[in-house]
């Protein structure tokens, strides 16, 4: 795939049309977000350094960032790090997810030090007791947390979540000594949203063939947005965005693919490249690092902690999310739909070992897929080490079947 | 005649005089609840006959509730725990695999979702003969009317039920209890006290009164307060009767131990709320106030006491009785057996018992956050004068090993010694029996070692 696809990601499509001087805009703006996505916290502490101001971490999946925003702090999605696991194999059993293990290292490492606060609003089991092992050998760093309603077809559900991200506004408000006006929070509001438009511009792009970024590409657009500071992370958006809609390319002739899950980690970017080293091209995902955080905006009325609310509530019905229980929301469906409107001729599961919310749905995913006669392919992931070249074979079969798929279909 | 000697002479308990010699010398009013236990399954198994809705829950003892409005109801926990003490969760837990739910997933999640892919398909197919011992263990248990989950602390207990609700394909209505975690991160944060646990009772009882609205909707049948009262003052009073049989334990040698307390915990967690329970844990208590005036003890030569950490082991109960018993360690108490069932019966007012109903499904230790939880632990281990910790890391129960290094942390720092080993709740392929050995005779002997030069 040559040179310049190894050195910046860059899918062959964005090659062929020679559009060298804009391709450097594009490749500046992306390599910035490669930098910040691949040390998130050097970024935050830099900030922090820079502007005097404050850093709130936060856990993935469902607490309201633009409450930590607009309380003039910089809040940090914590992500999963590169490093294998050492100390934290003291505090977390073997059997628990990569991320949850992840954190629990660098909490004994030390690397969260320098944060102002935690703030949390979640539900899994394993992140619970990840928290706990955080407060517990960092006491002097606050951890706020407030469990939001999980049951979310249940009649109370709106009211609660209000109450109790009122509670999470009050939280803020006491951490950092601010008051968090309507107006600041209907601000941070418009301009994540404004984020998120975006980035769905950029999926849509892709999905119609005319922007030609690569699986790693996209997820560093999505992971830096965890991390950094909105404003500037919007701007190059901006940017971005105006140049692949002035710059289109053509539609690749690899097959595409969908991928699904990671509810909470990113997905290693080796494992990204072997999945388009093998004659596909992702057009579609759900990943957490990906469609997931960004399918939904929050919306712009005068009551921004109801609309907040609403957005948590709403959310789930873009993007099902296993690890809330609403019987109106279906994940292997939406699956179906989504590949459908994405074009994506099979999809690969990406399961983080030891996921609870996605052992129990999986078989309900497969089902469906098989039913559909669908192609599917289920990798299992870990943090530590994976077996890659078992992977591309098996990516590769993968392929094959969905091709031979495609040929009787046409047939 | 004393209830005691009434055990024996009962014709519905054996007493086989050929079996060999125990080490753990057993609380014997323990077979009154054998009795009482099988009658609640085969009450169950009846229940469709008799013209009774059948309710299956998950999480934390909301049975008088269900027992108040006359339906009958299913522990899911329970009925794999069932399963898993008779050896029968094979079967079950293979159906669950064959469909593609993981191993590492909870293994009574995957037992109970298991039985329900049974029921639906392999009897009826004659994979499994019905007559059969296992057969008949498994195809008894009814098929739901409402599916009712409250699941403190454990996102996948709530899961579990969403499973069930998608394998019945929708058409068993369901409710949800949230039970939310007591974090205690503010200022007035206290073990169960504070602004934080007092939002949380009132909207869990919220909850709960929805709850029999819905029970209302789907039965048809006004709902009687009045009877929840009456059933709630027999859970109260066996409450604390089973406390204050368990503060005996203080005692050395501690009359009872741990594996006596979890062949009651289907008592205390899903038994009708009768005068038939209150009888039986005066029982309990009355025979081990006995053992204490007379000194015996529930291991008779106990040189070691110790705490058990994390959720039963349910296939090696006795197993892990005798274990214990022939190191002469007595397992006094544990987190599972003394934190998590209706551990404050002064909360519930039986003329309004919903909030102190609350308080106590918010008290399950799992839901305080650790500092809170572990001051607790710590508490009772000095209570109850415990030497060392037993950790039970069971694999798919993560909402246990959630803090069990912490647990130890702080063990370490009240100087009580610490083992960790590893088993699980239903599935008897993850225990490992020999590390259990190795490592409980090298803790055991390094308790010798420091009361040799303490001496």
């Amino acid at each position: 795939m040559g040179l310049t696809y190894l050195l910046f990601g860059v899918h062959p499509c964005m090659q062929r049309r020679g559009v060298h001087s804009r391709m450097e805009s594009m490749q500046k703006i992306l390599g910035r977000f490669a930098a910040v996505a691949g040390d998130s916290l050097a970024y935050a502490r830099e900030w922090k350094e820079r502007t005097g101001r404050l850093v709130i971490g936060s856990f993935p999946m469902h607490f309201p960032i633009e409450l930590a925003h607009a309380a003039g702090a910089l809040p940090v999605i914590i992500q999963e790090a590169d490093d294998p696991i050492t100390d934290g194999e003291g505090a977390v059993f073997s059997f628990y997810c990569g991320y949850n293990r992840s954190v629990a290292d660098q909490a004994l490492k030390g690397r969260f030090n320098f944060l102002d606060a935690i703030m949390f609003s979640d539900h899994c089991v394993q992140l619970l007791g990840t928290a706990d092992i955080v407060r517990w050998h960092a006491p002097e760093l606050p951890i706020l947390f407030e469990q939001p309603v999980s049951s979310l077809d249940m009649k109370w559900a709106l009211d609660e979540t209000r109450a109790v991200y009122e509670m999470l506004k009050k939280d803020v408000e006491e951490l950092l000594g601010v008051t968090v006006s309507k107006e600041a929070l209907n601000a941070s509001i418009t301009l994540y949203n404004r984020g998120r438009r975006l980035m769905r511009r950029l999926y849509e792009l892709r999905i119609a063939g005319n922007v030609g970024l690569s699986a790693r590409q996209m997820l560093h657009v999505i992971k830096s947005a965890m991390v950094m500071d909105r404003e500037e992370h919007t701007a190059l958006l901006e940017e971005l965005v105006a140049q692949a809609e002035a710059n289109p390319t053509q539609a690749s002739n690899a097959m595409p693919v969908y991928l699904s899950g990671h509810l909470c980690q990113a997905p290693k970017l080796e494992l990204l490249d072997l999945i388009e080293e093998t004659g596909t091209i992702v057009v579609g995902d759900d990943l957490y690092h990906g469609y997931r955080y960004i399918a939904s905006d929050v919306p712009e009325t005068d009551d921004p902690v109801a609309a907040l609310a609403n957005w948590y509530i709403d959310k789930n019905a873009k993007v099902p999310c296993p690890t809330r229980a609403d019987g109106d929301a279906d994940w292997d469906d939406f699956l179906l739909r989504d590949v459908q409107r994405t074009g994506a001729e099979g999809i690969i599961v990406l399961v983080a070992k030891f996921c609870e919310p996605h052992m129990y749905y999986y078989p309900e995913i497969k089902d469906a897929f098989d039913a559909a006669g669908i192609a599917l392919l289920k990798l299992e992931t870990e943090h530590d080490s994976m077996p890659f070249e078992a992977f591309k074979t098996r990516v590769e079969t993968f392929v094959e079947v969905a091709r031979r798929k495609r040929s009787v279909a046409a047939a | 005649m004393s209830k005691l000697s009434s055990i024996t002479s009962n014709p519905k308990i054996s007493v086989d005089s050929t079996a060999p010699r125990m080490r753990s010398n057993r609380i014997k009013a323990t077979r009154l609840g054998s009795v009482i236990v099988n009658d609640y399954w085969s009450d169950l198994f009846a229940a469709k006959e008799q013209g009774k809705k059948v309710i299956w829950y998950n999480g934390t003892y909301i049975p008088p509730f269900f027992h108040a409005h006359d339906v009958a109801w299913v522990h899911g926990e329970a009925w794999s725990a069932y399963l898993a003490a008779r050896h029968h969760e094979g079967d079950a837990q293979a159906a669950g695999e064959s469909r593609g739910y993981d191993r590492e997933l909870c293994s009574y999640a995957r037992t109970h979702i298991g039985q329900a892919l049974m029921d639906k398909k392999d009897l009826q197919d004659g994979k499994i003969d019905a007559q059969s011992a296992k057969g008949l263990a498994i195809s008894q248990l009814p098929l739901p009317d409402m599916i009712i989950n409250a699941y403190p602390y454990c996102s996948s207990g709530q899961q579990w039920d969403e499973m069930i609700y998608r394998l019945f394909d929708k058409r068993v209505p369901i409710f949800h209890v949230n039970v939310p975690m007591l974090w205690g991160g503010r200022k007035d944060a206290t073990y169960l006290a504070g602004s934080e646990m007092d939002e949380k009772i009132a909207y869990v009882s919220r909850q709960l009164r929805a709850m029999t609205d819905f029970m209302v909707e789907h039965t048809g049948r006004k709902y009687d307060w009045d009877r929840l009262g009456e059933v709630m003052s027999f859970i109260k009073k066996s409450a604390e009767l089973r406390l204050e049989a368990m503060d005996m334990c203080t005692a050395t040698p501690s009359p009872a131990s741990f594996f006596d307390w979890i062949v009651t915990i289907a008592h205390v967690n899903f038994m009708p709320g009768t005068q038939r329970l209150v009888e039986f844990f005066q029982a309990m208590k009355d025979e081990i106030a006995e053992r204490v005036a007379n000194g015996e003890g529930a291991v008779p030569d106990e040189k070691y006491r110790l705490f058990f950490d994390g959720m039963m082991n349910w296939n090696k109960v006795g197993w892990l009785a005798e274990k214990f018993a022939a190191n002469n360690a007595c397992v006094v108490a544990g987190r599972y057996t003394h934190m998590s069932f209706w551990q404050e019966p002064q909360a519930i007012d039986l003329n309004d018992p919903v909030p102190g109903m609350a308080h106590n499904y918010l008290a399950c230790p799992n839901n305080s956050g650790a500092p809170y939880m572990i001051g607790e632990i710590d508490r009772l281990c000095d209570k109850f004068k415990i030497d060392a910790m037993v950790m039970h890391v069971s694999r798919t129960c993560r909402g246990m090993t959630n803090s069990q290094h912490l647990i130890v942390d702080s063990a370490r720092k009240h100087d009580r010694a610490a083992l960790f080993f590893e088993g699980d709740v239903a599935d008897e392929s993850f225990y490992k029996d020999e590390l259990l050995n190795t490592r409980l005779e090298a803790m055991l002997e390094s308790l010798d070692s420091k009361r040799a030069m303490v001496a």
